[in-house]
């Protein structure tokens, strides 16, 4: 940052301004060649990084959900978004959840879940596309939500590593 | 004939400046996003060259919404004054020597008036109108401070604008244009020869057509848009054209008193055939313009906007005695030299 | 009386008063897990470690009997590092399986691991490894690792349910509970052990896994399983009752209820069977109509009869006013004397602990009342005949269902004119109703059950019908009921168009032209205080929440109205 001055301060050449005015179009004369880095949307994509909270996911382990649908993600929630609702089952885990529903209309992706879930089975993915034309749309099931665990292997890795030090 | 040479100098002219404008505000855009090192638009049509035609169209088919306060005949009354002084000024500027077509003697101006430069001032003074009672009949108090704003820099500006032209009179002694431009044939520029003038006009001329450092009639970050907040579809499009067309004038204007018009040093001298000349003339007089219309569009994309309080300082306290020192410049380059 | 010191304060004491009993009473928390104010003292959990001055080592606060003069400090560094160990201890071989436990949210464990724990784990090696699923009886599921071998269970079984049917066996860490061989534990108050097990290790079959406790909403109500009345609360989420638990009422049901009430006093209010809106029978098919309509229609068959053709049953089920204002709407309205109601007494079902053999949690209320199991010769098991002989002909049924009591019912009933039924649930009588309105169960309403000791006490309601809002009708609320929206699953419940007995029925006498202009139960409430002395001068307020215990000498004889 440059250093202001006070007006009073300011040499002759500043103060009649023209001179800093020419500096200043010089500047923008330079970047208007410079070679920019927008990225066309559509056709390209940022690859995010493991830090980036993207829509939240169910983390799928051998074919089944890593929840056992204890409902902190559910309570922890600030915006009420997640609605869980479990079962009983043969496997060692016992409990899963039979419903597990993310209304991403109320979801303001702050991550709290994916900290809270003791089971790490739910991270936030990279996922940002989310468009719905109606309310029904935005209310995602399991069938939406369950990801296989390789995907999310890097996110999985930085929620151990970063968040839980 | 006498009648249908004018039309068809009116209607070239206009479709030209319409034309003009419309790719002006494209190149906006552009310059906008490279200066800030993005691409611009490129989605509609090639490069995103139809970007304006489809924001014109756009703004055709926009709901046309007159406050229910509003007096309603002012309201749409005040769009129009804009644009057609915009316009009208348009006229009596010359943009190229005379050519001659099928043996006529065309003048590239639709009107030679011998006041020529009264009557752009004049008009110029008109103009205000359109902001102040836009401001005004919109009934809504960021319009009416934004009209209030445009009036009272208009008429600090006007007069450093009006003192810095009484200098270029001085030296051509005429007040047709053809002549001013004549009197800057090879070096002679008046920006060379009285380069303050050239300088208050410039700033005046950025001020008048509400340019960025001196769009404070618009000002969106206190007044919300300023006087045309309440305008939508074709009446916005209206006050949008004059913008432009304002900023297309000021650079044709700077063009033709300071920058010696469709003069170049050594192009003049040169032998050329006749049926060349005109044409390069024409040629050299657009590219000054485009020159100046890309200046104004970079100052805006470099320059942030003043406080109401130093554009009143710089009008009076700086703007003001520095034309008059022009004058004097002027007065005793004449007195002495006998230019 | 003789007084101890407790963290500076002295106290008095009963002699014979344990530690912890006088610290409790006088709103001092010493924490604890075997210890039970109503079982007996078992001393193993150690957790209520307290230092007394003048006592070499820290003391248990629940076995050590009140001295004169005794200085006991429950904060000093030395009790709140004691506690620390003991907590550490319990914890050696506790599962972390906090997330599937159901217990999770109202866990003792939980609890003080949490204030008084050290907040991290020392111990490195394996844990113990013990039956996860171990089915107990019918209603208890046992999860031998969570297990903190407190023996609560096993003492409540002996002491309080009187089948002694739980034992530790082996020893150490390999410590568990077991039924002994080929035994079930399946006492019918089995489910305490849910309620007084101070960890997740036994859990409620039939509640495991519905919810989690901070989803649902506790409200405080009464079982209509018997004439007993235990105090409860029902949980709620969604608009949907998932578990009743007995509330303290020393002088009702302690901290106790029985398996049946708790199994099967709330399943019905959310069954598929619930009636939905008034029906009236339109070519012998019931079919759901307006209010307006159903109460017209049943204003126009009524005018059909003469009063002594009428006969109405009242309801042991419903709520004193329900019964007040059908008994007011037969005397002034109808003009009939013909109120009885029907009993349902199944003799021999009843021990000395809670279960009633009156299955009716408001038979005293409905005695009270005036309202008797037969009148002039009427009753369940001669109305056939009244029926048959073309005496009575039109016939009024609230929440009950007389076919089912007596099936020589269903031979004569088509000898009626017209049978006017309300009822929550369809049963055998809603087959043959001509007009059927919905009532509001016992947790959809405000009320008063009168239970056999003579005891008022209020029901609240826990879920709300159509016409009601569960914010603005001052009901309790979980946090999703707080927060949700039309767009919300959660926020969309099943809701029933009923209404309590006592509103249908005085908007059928308005249309008489009768003045049935109560706004509120309340209202029933007062204006039955008005016309007897049992309830005189009470309402809602003073019932509070563990009930009023009425006057019943000098009433149960009385027969007043109107």
């Amino acid at each position: 940052m440059a250093v202001k001055k006070r007006k009073k301060d300011l040499h002759f050449f500043e103060r009649i301004y023209l001179v800093e005015i020419i500096k200043g179009l010089l500047l923008t004369l330079k970047h208007l060649f410079k070679p920019k880095f927008t990225l066309q949307y559509p056709e390209e994509k940022i690859e995010q990084a493991p830090s980036y909270r993207g829509r939240p996911v169910l983390v799928m382990d051998n074919g089944k959900e890593r929840c056992v649908a204890c409902g902190l993600c559910s309570r922890v929630c600030p915006a009420l978004a997640i609605q869980v609702q479990a079962s009983e089952t043969e496997d060692e885990k016992e409990r899963y959840p039979v419903l597990f529903e993310i209304n991403m209309l109320r979801c303001i992706f702050c991550g709290f879940c994916e900290e809270v879930c003791p089971e790490e089975a739910i991270v936030m993915s990279k996922d940002y596309e989310l468009v719905f034309t109606r309310y029904d749309d935005a209310i995602f099931g399991k069938d939406k939500l369950l990801v296989p665990v390789e995907k999310l292997k890097d996110r999985l890795e930085f929620v151990r590593t970063q968040m839980r030090k | 004939m006498v009648v249908l040479i004018p039309l068809a100098k009116i209607a070239i002219a206009i479709s030209i400046l319409l034309f003009i404008v419309t790719y002006l505000v494209y190149f906006e855009r552009k310059i906008s996003a490279w200066i800030q090192d993005r691409i611009g638009p490129n989605r509609v049509g090639p490069y995103g060259l139809l970007q304006s035609p489809a924001d014109v169209l756009k703004l055709f088919f926009k709901e046309d919404i007159v406050p229910s306060a509003a007096t309603k005949f002012v309201h749409s009354l005040a769009p129009v004054i804009s644009l057609t002084v915009a316009m009208s000024t348009y006229a009596v500027i010359p943009f190229g020597p005379d050519i001659e077509i099928f043996g006529q003697k065309v003048r590239l101006i639709v009107a030679d008036v011998d006041v020529g430069i009264l009557f752009i001032l004049a008009f110029a003074s008109i103009g205000v109108y359109g902001l102040t009672l836009s401001g005004w009949a919109s009934n809504n108090k960021y319009s009416l401070l934004g009209g209030l704003r445009s009036s009272a820099q208009m008429i600090s500006y006007e007069l450093s604008m009006g003192i810095s032209v009484v200098g270029v009179l001085i030296l051509a002694g005429s007040l047709r244009i053809y002549d001013i431009i004549n009197s800057q044939q090879g070096w002679m520029w008046n920006a060379f020869i009285q380069p303050i003038g050239f300088i208050t006009f410039v700033v005046a001329a950025f001020a008048e057509t509400n340019r960025l450092p001196f769009d404070l009639p618009e000002a969106e970050p206190e007044l919300v848009g300023g006087y045309h907040t309440e305008y939508s579809s074709l009446k916005f499009a209206m006050f949008f054209l004059a913008e432009y067309a304002n900023m297309i004038i000021a650079s044709c204007l700077i063009t033709t008193l300071y920058l010696g018009g469709w003069h170049l040093p050594f192009i003049d001298s040169a032998t050329l055939s006749y049926g060349l000349m005109p044409l390069i003339s024409v040629m050299i007089f657009v590219a000054k313009v485009l020159f100046l219309l890309f200046f104004f569009i970079w100052v805006r994309w470099s320059i942030p906007r003043f406080r109401y309080d130093q554009l009143m300082n710089l009008g009076w306290k700086v703007m003001l005695p520095l034309s008059l020192l022009n004058l004097m410049w002027v007065a005793l380059l004449v007195y002495f030299f006998k230019i | 009386m003789p007084k101890v010191t407790i963290d500076g304060i002295q106290y008095e004491f009963n002699p014979g008063e344990t530690i912890i009993q006088v610290a409790e009473r006088n709103g001092i928390h010493i924490p604890h897990y075997c210890w039970h104010p109503k079982l007996s003292v078992s001393g193993n959990c150690r957790m209520c470690l307290v230092e007394v001055e003048k006592m070499p080592k820290l003391v248990i606060a629940c076995s050590t009997l009140a001295m004169e003069g005794m200085v006991v400090h429950t904060k000093s560094e030395r009790a709140i590092k004691g506690r620390e160990h003991v907590m550490e201890f319990l914890l050696i071989n506790h599962p972390l399986d906090c997330p599937i436990c159901d217990e999770a949210g109202e866990c003792m464990l939980q609890e003080y691991a949490y204030r008084h724990g050290t907040g991290y784990s020392r111990f490195i090696e394996e844990k113990n490894q013990k039956p996860k699923r171990v089915k107990l009886g019918p209603y208890v599921m046992f999860d031998a690792e969570r297990c903190i071998s407190c023996s609560r269970c096993i003492r409540f079984s002996k002491e309080i349910a009187k089948a002694d049917q739980l034992t530790f066996v082996q020893r150490g860490d390999r410590v568990t509970i077991e039924t002994f061989p080929g035994k079930q534990f399946d006492n019918p108050y089995s489910l305490n052990v849910v309620d007084i097990c101070p960890v997740g290790a036994l859990t409620n079959i039939d509640f495991r896994f519905k919810a989690r406790v901070w989803e649902m909403s506790a409200t405080k109500s009464i079982c209509p399983g018997c004439a007993r009345g235990c105090n409860i609360d029902i949980w709620v989420r969604n608009n949907e009752i998932l578990r009743l638990t007995p509330r303290l009422n020393e002088s009702v049901n302690d901290y106790w209820m029985c398996d049946h009430g708790r199994i099967n006093c709330f399943k019905f209010v959310n069954a598929k069977d619930r009636v939905d809106g008034p029906h009236l029978r339109k070519d012998g098919e019931l079919i759901k109509v307006k209010w307006d309509e159903a109460v017209n229609y049943t204003i126009s068959e009524l005018k059909k009869f003469n009063p002594n053709e009428i006969a109405v049953i009242a309801s042991p089920f419903a709520t004193l006013e329900d019964n007040f204002v059908l008994l007011k709407f037969a005397k002034q309205v109808l003009r009939t004397k013909n109120i009885f109601y029907n009993p349902h007494i199944k003799p021999g079902d009843q021990d000395d602990i809670l279960i009633r053999e009156d299955k009716t949690p408001n038979s005293t209320g409905l005695k009270l009342l005036g309202i008797q199991t037969s009148e002039n010769g009427l009753s369940i098991e001669t109305l056939s005949e009244f029926i048959k002989t073309k005496v009575i002909k039109c016939l009024i049924v609230v929440e009950d269902d007389p076919i089912a009591s007596n099936s020589k019912l269903k031979d004569v009933l088509q000898n009626l004119d017209t049978v006017v039924v309300f009822a929550t649930n369809q049963n055998k009588t809603t087959e043959y109703t001509k007009i059927l309105y919905p009532a509001a169960t016992y947790a959809e309403k405000n009320g008063v059950f009168v239970n056999f000791q003579g005891i008022a006490q209020r029901l609240r309601p826990a879920i709300s019908t159509i016409e009601m809002e569960r914010t603005l009708d001052g009901m309790a609320l979980s946090r999703l009921d707080k927060f949700g929206t039309e767009f919300d699953k959660w926020a969309r419940p099943v809701k029933y168009d009923a209404m309590s007995t006592w509103k249908i029925l005085s908007q059928i006498a308005r249309g008489f032209g009768f003045k049935f202009d109560y706004m509120t139960s309340e209202d029933v409430f007062i204006e039955i205080g008005n016309n007897y002395r049992a309830f005189s001068g009470l309402n809602y307020e003073s019932l509070g929440d563990k009930g009023y215990k009425l006057n019943l000498t000098k009433v149960i004889e009385e027969k007043i109205l109107v």
